[in-house]
Parts: structure tokens; C-alpha cells; sequence
């Protein structure tokens, strides 16, 4: 499976080498970091920039992961693909290596975001619930970039993905946990958000700030990423065919 | 053993035969595969490059069957397809070194700096690959499928789109490698490119190979050497051997011979002989483009021609 890291290593290359796109991908999250955790007149908490920063991590990974799904579709339409797939690298890497690299640039911009949380004031120096935390976002990462890197290959051009990116983005991102605790949501809103599969990584993350493993959320997402990477290496193979 | 044994290889999407019952065998040459659009060359690439799985047949890699044992048939080739896949934010090394890393090869730096050495690119080897040219990218896409030294390497259109001493330099490369003792399978659409380079070319038409044989053998063996005199007078006597009479347009009268130039010497001779006056004699040699058409023919578009289209694209001009 070293070819897995080959992969990403080509992808975190040619990442680094664009100014634009490693700067653009923090814009968002900081801005909603400063912007709603510092600005809005919350009464629930007091330190609500404490409470919006799993939001805000979970987040940028869901921007990440979004923006990475096409990733694969490009390699496809500009021809690497099929050179990849006349190479005896175990194909299957080709998949493994593109998620692995989109998940681990996720972490990369959480931890800026991370940074300027705790600059900003929030509490979040505790190496345990760093570490958990951590491995809350690469679960959730490999989650979501084995659905969109799957969307992308069956949908096989860039207008309708980025179309369907569109439509989930904000709809996944508003209905989940990240804004406002269930008690406070219409009763509407709460059935979806315990539904919403985003909700359950920052809840967990929230768990382990009040000190709690959250182990069944944990497990929840381990066995939802491992079911969506298996439906994705089985799309991936039929697309490679 | 054969690097290339292709065994009734076909390939159907639909109804569509795309390869109809391909056979072949290709070893240690640089083996042409010409045909119009759409005719199943790149389709037949795919299969022996274990990217498309037959209907039916098979073909043998090395020995190894792309059905049974695709793995082991990639480890055998290299596969440089139309589209000139680089990476332009890398740098030229970095491109393959890539390579060698994937094909695990012991060394990759160094292999990778003999790869861009050998294809001529070692001056440019850490500039970004956006500053390559055309033909400095299929170069080191070359470079690239050469790394892990491949018994057979198959190129799809590997002169499209470069200018011509990107072309003659990448057939310089092609040939080079053949002399080597790689077997080179490449399908191309400049006939007088792989009438120089090819020492077999295989003309596919709607899935089907028509003809078969070394660019000169398949000139002889389709059509003969044009050889067009005028002269004033009449002639009495008999052809000499291995003349045929095709016509005559004006005062021109134009025959078919294997050999051009001795026919057109002999001609003149035998009819100065019978007391004509001849005024010229001048000989076409068929080119492979003649060939082409004379098995293929004209080929239609797929597509009916729009005329309402190409109006629009008038007035917009």
C-alpha cells in the first residue's frame, strides 16, 4: 500500500504549488469563526466561541471534503487516470491515496482554524481532547470524501458536481448541531439535525470537550466510513472497467 | 516468446462492433496501427492495455493473458494514451520520479534522472512542467513510461498536435527504443510518420484489420508505381513484362508497374524503338496514403454535415 502514500504525495505537491486554493479554503471557516462565534448576541452560553468551534472544525472539513471529491473526476477527465490504471500498483490505491490526501489537507486547514480558535479565546489546549479530536475529524474526513469522491465518479462531469456540492453544502452544514444546541432548535429542526450525519462528529467532539468519550458516536462513524469507502472502492472499480 | 499475440480479440458496446476478431502477432518491431475514426485502434490499445476487459479473444502480453492475468501484463508495459497527462505544477523529475516510485523500482531518483536524460530532458529536468512545450511534455510522458524499463510500450497518437521536429524527435526516440529490442505498438494518423518509422503497419477499417504487411510491401501489393509518358505516334510492338496499360488522358497514357523508374525507362526504349517520339516521362510512386484510401476509401463523417451550423459559424467569423 505504499502506493497509497505515492498518490498523496503527488496531490499534496501539486496543492502546495497553487497560492490560491490553500489560502481560499481557510476563508470561510475563519470568517464564520469571527464573524458568528465572536459577533452574535448569544444567550445559552457564555463562551459561545467555545461552543461553535467544533461547528467551525467539522466545518472545514466538510469544506475540504467537498472541494476534494472532485479531485478524482479531474484526474479522470485529463487522462491520468487511465495511466494510472495501466500501472501494477494495485489500483484500488489510486482511490485509497486521493481520499487519504483529502482528508489529511482537512486536517491541515483545521488545524489553522484551531489555531485562531484558541487565539480568539477558546479553550482548547488539553492535548487528550486535541488528540480525540483529531481523530473524531479523520474519521469524519474518510467519511465524507469517500461520498463525494463517489458522487464525483458517478456523476462524471464537473457542472452537475459542482451543482450537487451546491445543493448539500449549506443544507448539511445549517441543519446540523453546529450553531445551536438540540434544546434550542425548533422541534423540526432537532429531528433533522440527530439525523444529520455532520452532527455526530461535532457532538462527539463537543462530548470530549465536557470530558465524556463519546464511544457509540465514535463507533457510529467508523462503521459509516468503512461502509461508504466499500460502496466507493465498488464504484470506483466499476468506473475503472 | 511473442511480446504481442492478440487471438480473435473482439470488442462489443451494444450493438456496436467496435473490434471484430482481431488477430495479430507482433514482436521486437515498432508495429503501426492506422485507421480512420472511429475504426476500434484505440479501443484495441485499451484492451492490450488491460483498460478495457474483451467481449471475446484474448491477447497475450509477455506471454501473459490480459483476461487472466492483467496485473502481471502491466507490469510488462507502458502505456502513453492521446491525452499528454503532466502534471504542469511539477516539476519535470518530479513527474517521474512519481513514476518510478509507483512502479517500485529500487532507485526511483536515479532512474528517473537516466529516464530524462536519455529523452533529453536533464536541463530542464526542475523547471515547472507548465513551461514545457508540447513537445517537451510528450517527451518526458516518455520519459515516464520508460522508468521501469517496459517490454512493450503502447502509444496511442503519439505525434498529434506537435510541430514537426517535436514529431521527428519523438520517432528518433521511438526507433531508438526498438533498436533496443522494445516492441513499440502505436496507432497514428500521419502516414508518411509511420511510413518512415514502422517496420509493420496494420490497417484497421470498422473493427477489422484489411491488410497487413511492411509499409513497402503493402505500396507494392496495393497499388504499383504510376508511370504517365507522352508521346507522339503510334505504338505497334508488346508491353514489356510487368507493365500493365491503365489508360489514357490526352496525350498521356498511363501505366501500372512495380518498379516506376525501370518501367519508364524500358517503355521509352521499346517505343523510341517502334519510331515514336517520346516527349516525357515522369513516375509517381504510390505513398502510403494511397494505400489508405485504395483499402479504406473516402470516409464519410458519422455525423451528417450541418449545414445550418456551419452558416452560423460563417457569420461569426
Amino acid at each position: 500500500m505504499r502506493e497509497t502514500l505515492y498518490y498523496m504525495e503527488r496531490d499534496f505537491r501539486r496543492w502546495s504549488r497553487g497560492r490560491v486554493n490553500v489560502i481560499s479554503a481557510l476563508i470561510l471557516p475563519a470568517a464564520w469563526l469571527i464573524f458568528v462565534g465572536l459577533a452574535l448576541p448569544i444567550r445559552f452560553t457564555d463562551n459561545y466561541l467555545d461552543f461553535i468551534t467544533p461547528g467551525i472544525l467539522v466545518l472545514t472539513m466538510l469544506g475540504a471534503s467537498l472541494q476534494g471529491g472532485a479531485l478524482l473526476m479531474f484526474d479522470k477527465i485529463l487522462g491520468f487516470l487511465q495511466k494510472f490504471l495501466a500501472m501494477p500498483a494495485p489500483r484500488e490505491t489510486i482511490l485509497f491515496g486521493k481520499i487519504l490526501f483529502i482528508t489529511c489537507r482537512g486536517l491541515i486547514q483545521t488545524t489553522i482554524i484551531l489555531i485562531m480558535a484558541i487565539i480568539l479565546g477558546a479553550h482548547y489546549l488539553n492535548p487528550l481532547l486535541l488528540l480525540q479530536t483529531y481523530i473524531v475529524l479523520f474519521i469524519f474526513g474518510v467519511l465524507l470524501s469517500s461520498v463525494m469522491t463517489t458522487v464525483a465518479l458517478s456523476l462524471e462531469d464537473h457542472d452537475s458536481y459542482a451543482a450537487f456540492n451546491s445543493m448539500i453544502a449549506m443544507p448539511l452544514f445549517f441543519t446540523s448541531s453546529a450553531l445551536m444546541p438540540y434544546d434550542q432548535m425548533p422541534a423540526w429542526l432537532a429531528t433533522i439535525a440527530h439525523l444529520n450525519p455532520v452532527s455526530y462528529a461535532i457532538d462527539a467532539i463537543r462530548a470530549m470537550q465536557e470530558g465524556i468519550f463519546p464511544a457509540t458516536t465514535i463507533l457510529g462513524l467508523l462503521i459509516g466510513a468503512t461502509c461508504v469507502l466499500s460502496v466507493s472502492v465498488v464504484v470506483f472499480r466499476r468506473a475503472t472497467l | 516468446m511473442t511480446a504481442i499475440e492478440i487471438i480473435g480479440l473482439t470488442k462489443r458496446f451494444g450493438g456496436l462492433v467496435a473490434v471484430d476478431g482481431m488477430n495479430l502477432s507482433i514482436d521486437s518491431e515498432i508495429f503501426g496501427l492506422l485507421g480512420p475514426n472511429g475504426s476500434g485502434k484505440t479501443t484495441t490499445v485499451k484492451m492490450l492495455t488491460t483498460l478495457l476487459t474483451p467481449t471475446e479473444g484474448d491477447a497475450l502480453i509477455c506471454g501473459h493473458s490480459v483476461t487472466q492475468d492483467p496485473r502481471r501484463v502491466r507490469e510488462q508495459i507502458s502505456y502513453v494514451p492521446q491525452d499528454m497527462a503532466v502534471d504542469p505544477k511539477l516539476t519535470g523529475r518530479e513527474n517521474v520520479i512519481f513514476y518510478a516510485k509507483l512502479y517500485g523500482i529500487p532507485r526511483p531518483r536515479e532512474t528517473a534522472d537516466e529516464a530524462l536524460v536519455m529523452l533529453e530532458l536533464a536541463d530542464r529536468a526542475d523547471d515547472l512542467v507548465k513551461t514545457y512545450s508540447g513537445g517537451m511534455r510528450r517527451r518526458l510522458e516518455l520519459a515516464q513510461a520508460l522508468v521501469h524499463d517496459p517490454e512493450v510500450l503502447f502509444l496511442d497518437e503519439p505525434t498529434i498536435g506537435l510541430d514537426v521536429g517535436g514529431r521527428r524527435r519523438i520517432w528518433d526516440h521511438i526507433i531508438e527504443l526498438k533498436k533496443k529490442g522494445m516492441t513499440v505498438f502505436v496507432t497514428t494518423h500521419y502516414m508518411d510518420e509511420a511510413d518512415h518509422a514502422c517496420d509493420r503497419i496494420g490497417i484497421i477499417d470498422k473493427g477489422k484489420v484489411v491488410a497487413m504487411n511492411t509499409p513497402t510491401a503493402l505500396k507494392t501489393e496495393v497499388c504499383r508505381d504510376i508511370v504517365a509518358i507522352r508521346a507522339d505516334g503510334k505504338f505497334h510492338g508488346v508491353f514489356p513484362e510487368g507493365i500493365s496499360y491503365l489508360g489514357r488522358t490526352g496525350d498521356e497514357l498511363k501505366f501500372k508497374a512495380v518498379n516506376g523508374e525501370e518501367a519508364g525507362v524500358a517503355l521509352s526504349r521499346a517505343f523510341t524503338n517502334d519510331g515514336m517520339n517520346v516527349r516525357s516521362v515522369s513516375i509517381r510512386q504510390p505513398t502510403l496514403d494511397d494505400v489508405f484510401l485504395a483499402l479504406v476509401g473516402e470516409q464519410d463523417e458519422t455525423m451528417a454535415f450541418d449545414f445550418q451550423r456551419f452558416r452560423t459559424m460563417l457569420r461569426r467569423r
